[in-house]
């Protein structure tokens, strides 16, 4: 029976993603980029869509927070996964509100009202059969996807409107988005970067690596003379992990180093992120905010007696208050902070932000 | 076009071959010793939970993850309770990358056994990953394993094995101190040259040979920890087979290494610097893994990751390493200090201290309790006022109040133990009376089969003693029996040997390990050579006395060959000379020269087969006729019965006619053996002539 074949493929399918999550992340942060990640997430679930067995909106959106429930428990850290579980239900929502003629648009207009009557478009309201439900959202989810292809292009092509002549500009670590960020401005522009190397992963380095390659003058500089290096900055540059629902981020460890000094001096922080990493989390004291590996890269295995003496801990992110942060620039445009909560409600539906 | 580029276009189709076939492994969910009884009398060493979960998930978890696609897990020790607990878990789920056969017999009595029936049932078509069941690690072995392939490519299968070991300074907490061993290896190939288990020896030696050919750059550690992860080519499981002494794999190694020369097989060596891997051989790594891992060394094997995919096991990391279950509850002022782990649906009293330690499910922990580096399985229940440092406490076992357990006890399953009582540090605590042990000792060999049912009504007529175990106690200490004393791994006791450690037995075998090392070692090229010398002189004795077929005698003296690794030359040279001797060795130096040649020619005669046997090039006579003129030399009143001997053995046509006379007019080498042929020379003259009078007058009868 094919249709039994279908299941069982995409059953290993998941089963696949969830293992390569959980493992993912050795160490140095994810294998990966996110924007593969998404990319990937998204894909997974287009097939869900394409090949579960569903008949109304409102099942589908069960069997995806299904899912998505254990995608992102695979790897909590990870929250590219559930923001684009998130994205992929609200995709289904409005294909839904279209079907049945009425717009979402007026759903998204808040207004105390709206606050008090809420819940007028509830699950039970999902059960109504549409033909052609299914294709308009396979569709929808493509159009999310070519999204996802162009961020990083959307990103980099701001560059020229940040980055001036013979500026000196401060980064952290390694970010595929601020690479292609500072080598599109190097097209026209010259200008020196500094990389803090971000120990002790030290993807600064592999970052500089490819700077210099690009022939943008580089200099690799140790964590601790992130302050000193400070007064000489024009502008940092940052990449984060995750943008989080007040404006801070969840950003590889010594960013918030940088963000202070970067205060101090009154140098202005802009953070390259594109919108699939904005996540309806709050920062919190809760367990799956941070990140530990293994501690080896901090006191390695090999060190002998000591390692049963003492304790080694090998956080990976560091959380940075939406205060420190001057702009953000995503694949939409520049934002300030304080604008953050507006693309959430934009993006994710209020209903689904608990999946 | 170039011809290379044709055999290019051929190497990486087979290439791609190759890496089509899936990866397989060979789990070994046995550990063949009895190391962590009286525990493992009830549940496989391999399902006992580190960090609440099975020794053999975090195994099959590393292989699935290094990309095996097919592992045959082999079983023997309560071989059901293994394959029940494999079947509900994820692996055998028809989604699991990993394909689990389960294998099992209750006729294991060894890896060497599994290996042999990995062979027999010709399970693995290309390299496989060999571990234990009890290993956890992360390591990521596709370097390895790509090292390895490559090696077999270049040189077309000499090499047979890599193994893996982790860079770890000496004096680290997760090396077990049984599996120390000192590896010399080439710097540039990783090809071991020597391998030796340390074993608290003081003084090492290593020999010469093994330096002496092969590169110029070689490295000696003792750095290593031994992950016990192996990557073995088919021809490993053949060799098992071929040599069926070989009971572990250090059997394996020590004997591909001894008969690198004959066999031509190598071992190597894939030394890492990332990653975690150790095997659990006793309490004390089972201590040193499990608080590794809950530091998080094993990232990304967890707590926290419920890698197993279980339902209810998920558990939330917080600052310091405290990891917490679902349904975990606290008490008022109880503390979990640090690197704490607790399953799901544990209750804990007020005013506890918990750091260090792992809590399974279920448990219920009274009030008061101070816990340092507690390892409790499940359903395990603790009263108030108890304190536990540095123990094992099994499932359904309970602590009543006030008992203290110091440091390396272990309460085994279902014991009970107290109210007040203190035990003292090493107690072991179990359901089984030691003696039920001793009485199925005869019909048991290494570990692992025994039923225990029928001896329970015994166990029940013994009284438990409650000045051991307290007045509401259940349970009997157990002290190692003392029967397998002869086999020295077993004498161990559970926790290692840091434990008591036993000055005496240490020495001893020290002492007899230097001087098996004395004997094989200490430039082997003398003491070889009078060894096998003083052997084909027995042996040849014997032939005589039992009438033994020279055919025989020839084998006999091959084997040897190979035993004392001597060359085909030194054969020769010293059967000439023992031949030649043997008239003295049977009856004394003091002979005159006519005793002697009428003892020898006899036996030259018997003998002549196996002369022939080895004398066979030019070169070969002029080599036995070298040993014979060295022999004369030396035994130089007896010079004149050479002309005899070389007489008879032109006749037994062991030596040709035109090597003698080469001999005689080349080769004087100093005066003394110039006067020797000096003095043969009229006589050989003559000689020369009866020969060819013979010669002719043989040629006229025919």
């Amino acid at each position: 029976m094919p249709g039994a074949d279908k299941e069982a493929d995409l059953t290993e399918r998941i089963e696949a993603f969830l293992a390569d999550l959980k493992r993912g992340g050795c160490g140095t942060g994810p294998i990966r980029g996110s924007g593969e990640t998404a990319r990937e997430t998204t894909a997974l679930l287009r097939k869900v869509t394409a090949q579960a067995r569903w008949s109304s909106a409102g099942d589908l959106m069960e069997i995806i927070r299904k899912e998505g429930r254990r995608m992102t428990a695979a790897q909590p850290s990870e929250t590219t996964v559930g923001n684009m579980v998130l994205r992929v239900l609200k995709i289904i929502r409005e294909e839904y509100a279209r079907s049945r003629g009425s717009s979402e648009e007026t759903d998204q207009q808040e207004s105390l009202h709206k606050l008090l009557t809420s819940g007028g478009l509830s699950e039970e309201n999902f059960r109504q059969h549409f033909v052609h439900l299914k294709a308009n959202v396979i569709e929808a989810i493509n159009e999310l996807l070519t999204e996802l292809d162009g961020t990083t292009d959307n990103i980099a092509m701001q560059a020229l409107e940040h980055i001036h002549s013979n500026e000196v500009i401060m980064t952290v670590g390694r970010s595929r988005t601020v690479e292609a960020f500072l080598k599109d401005a190097a097209r026209k522009r010259k200008f020196h970067v500094i990389v803090a190397e971000c120990a002790p992963f030290c993807q600064g380095h592999e970052m500089a690596t490819n700077l210099s390659k690009a022939s943008i003058e580089t200099t690799v500089i140790a964590d601790a003379a992130i302050f000193a290096v400070m007064s000489r900055v024009n502008k940092v540059i940052i990449g984060t992990q995750t943008v989080l629902a007040n404006g801070g981020l969840r950003a590889v460890n010594g960013t918030h180093t940088v963000a202070l000094a970067a205060r101090h001096h009154s140098t202005p922080l802009i953070v390259c992120a594109p919108m699939f990493k904005l996540s309806p989390q709050f920062p919190n004291e809760e367990d799956t905010f941070h990140k530990f590996v293994s501690p080896h890269e901090v006191l390695p295995f090999t060190e002998g007696e000591i390692l049963s003496k003492v304790n080694v801990h090998c956080p990976v992110f560091d959380y940075v208050p939406p205060e420190l942060i001057t702009l953000f620039i995503s694949n939409i445009g520049g934002n300030a902070p304080s604008y953050i909560y507006r693309l959430m409600s934009e993006l994710y539906h209020p209903e689904d932000h608990d999946l | 076009p170039h011809p290379s580029t044709g055999g290019g276009g051929i190497a990486p189709l087979t290439e791609q071959e190759e890496e089509e076939q899936p990866l397989q492994a060979v789990l070994v969910a046995d550990s063949f010793n009895r190391r962590f009884f009286p525990i493992s009398k009830d549940q496989p060493r391999a399902l006992l939970p580190l960090g609440n979960v099975a020794m053999i998930d975090y195994t099959l978890e590393f292989l699935t993850s290094t990309g095996v696609q097919e592992t045959f897990v082999f079983c023997c020790w309560m071989s059901n309770k293994i394959k029940d607990h494999l079947l509900k878990s994820k692996w055998c789920r028809p989604t699991s990358p990993n394909v689990v056969h389960i294998i099992t017999s209750d006729l294991y009595r060894s890896l060497g056994d599994v290996l042999r029936d990995v062979d027999a049932k010709n399970l693995v078509r290309n390299d496989f990953i060999l571990v234990y069941g009890d290993v956890v690690s992360n390591i990521d072995v596709s370097q390895a394993l790509q090292e390895h392939r490559h090696r077999r490519k270049v040189d077309k299968n000499i090499s047979v094995m890599t193994m893996v070991f982790k860079e770890s300074s000496p004096g680290h907490k997760s090396r077990c101190e049984e599996d120390d061993v000192i590896v010399a290896m080439d710097s540039k190939s990783k090809r071991v040259l020597h391998y030796q288990k340390t074993q608290g020896l003081k003084k090492l030696q290593f020999p010469m040979n093994i330096f002496q050919h092969g590169s110029d750059e070689f490295e000696i550690r003792h750095d290593l920890l031994d992950c016990h992860i192996s990557i073995c080519s088919p021809q490993v499981a053949e060799l098992f087979t071929d040599n069926f002494d070989y009971q572990t794999r250090n059997d394996f190694v020590r004997g591909i290494l001894v008969n690198e020369e004959i066999l031509g097989n190598q071992i190597h060596l894939y030394v890492t610097q990332d990653g975690y891997g150790a095997r659990v051989s006793n309490l004390q790594m089972y201590d040193s893994v499990s608080s590794d891992m809950v530091r998080r060394w094993v990232y990304p094997l967890t707590p926290e990751a419920n890698f197993t995919d279980q339902q209810g096991q998920g558990c939330t990391h917080s600052r310091h390493n405290v990891y917490r279950g679902a349904e975990v509850s606290l008490g008022h002022g109880s503390q979990m200090e640090e690197n704490v782990l607790i399953g799901r649906d544990t209750s804990i009293g007020a005013n506890c201290h918990i750091s260090n330690s792992v809590i399974g499910n279920n448990c219920t922990i009274g009030d008061n309790v101070v816990l340092d580096r507690a390892h409790m399985w499940n359903n395990v229940h603790i009263s108030s006022n108890v304190e536990i440092h540095q123990s094992v406490v099994c499932d359904g076992a309970v602590v009543k109040e006030a008992v203290h357990l110091n440091k390396q006890c272990v309460l085994a399953y279902n014991v009970v133990i107290g109210p007040n009582l203190s035990l003292p540090d090493g107690t072991v605590v179990s359901m089984h009376h030691p003696e039920e042990e001793e009485e199925d000792d005869d019909d048991e060999f290494l570990s692992d089969d025994q039923e225990v049912g029928h001896s329970k009504d015994k166990t029940r007529q013994k009284a438990f003693n409650p000045a051991e175990v307290g007045p509401e106690g259940k349970g009997y200490i157990w002290k190692a029996s003392m029967n397998d004393t002869e086999d020295e791994e077993l004498a161990q006791c559970l926790w290692g040997l840091v434990l008591n450690p036993d000055p005496e037995s240490d020495s001893e075998s020290e002492a007899s390990e230097e001087s098996q090392d004395r004997s094989r070692s200490v430039s082997p090229e003398i003491d070889d050579v009078n060894a096998f010398q003083l052997e084909v002189l027995g042996t040849l004795q014997r032939g005589l006395e039992e009438n033994i077929v020279c055919d025989n005698l020839v084998l006999e003296i091959n084997s040897l060959k190979y035993a004392y690794n001597i060359t085909l030359k030194e054969v020769m040279q010293i059967l000439t000379r023992v031949v030649l001797e043997y008239p003295f060795q049977q009856q004394g130096t003091q002979l005159t020269t006519l005793q002697y040649t009428g003892s020898l020619l006899p036996l030259l005669k018997t003998w002549s087969p196996v002369f022939k046997n080895y004398i066979k090039r030019a070169q070969d006579h002029l080599d036995c006729l070298s040993a014979v003129e060295e022999l004369f030399l030396e035994q130089d009143t007896h010079q004149t019965a050479m002309v005899k001997v070389l007489m008879k053995m032109y006749q037994l046509e062991i030596l040709e006619e035109e090597a003698i006379l080469k001999w005689f007019s080349t080769g004087a080498t100093n005066d003394k053996s110039r006067q020797l042929r000096k003095n043969q020379g009229k006589q050989r003259m003559s000689l020369q002539r009866k020969e060819s009078e013979e010669d002719e007058s043989s040629e006229e009868g025919e």
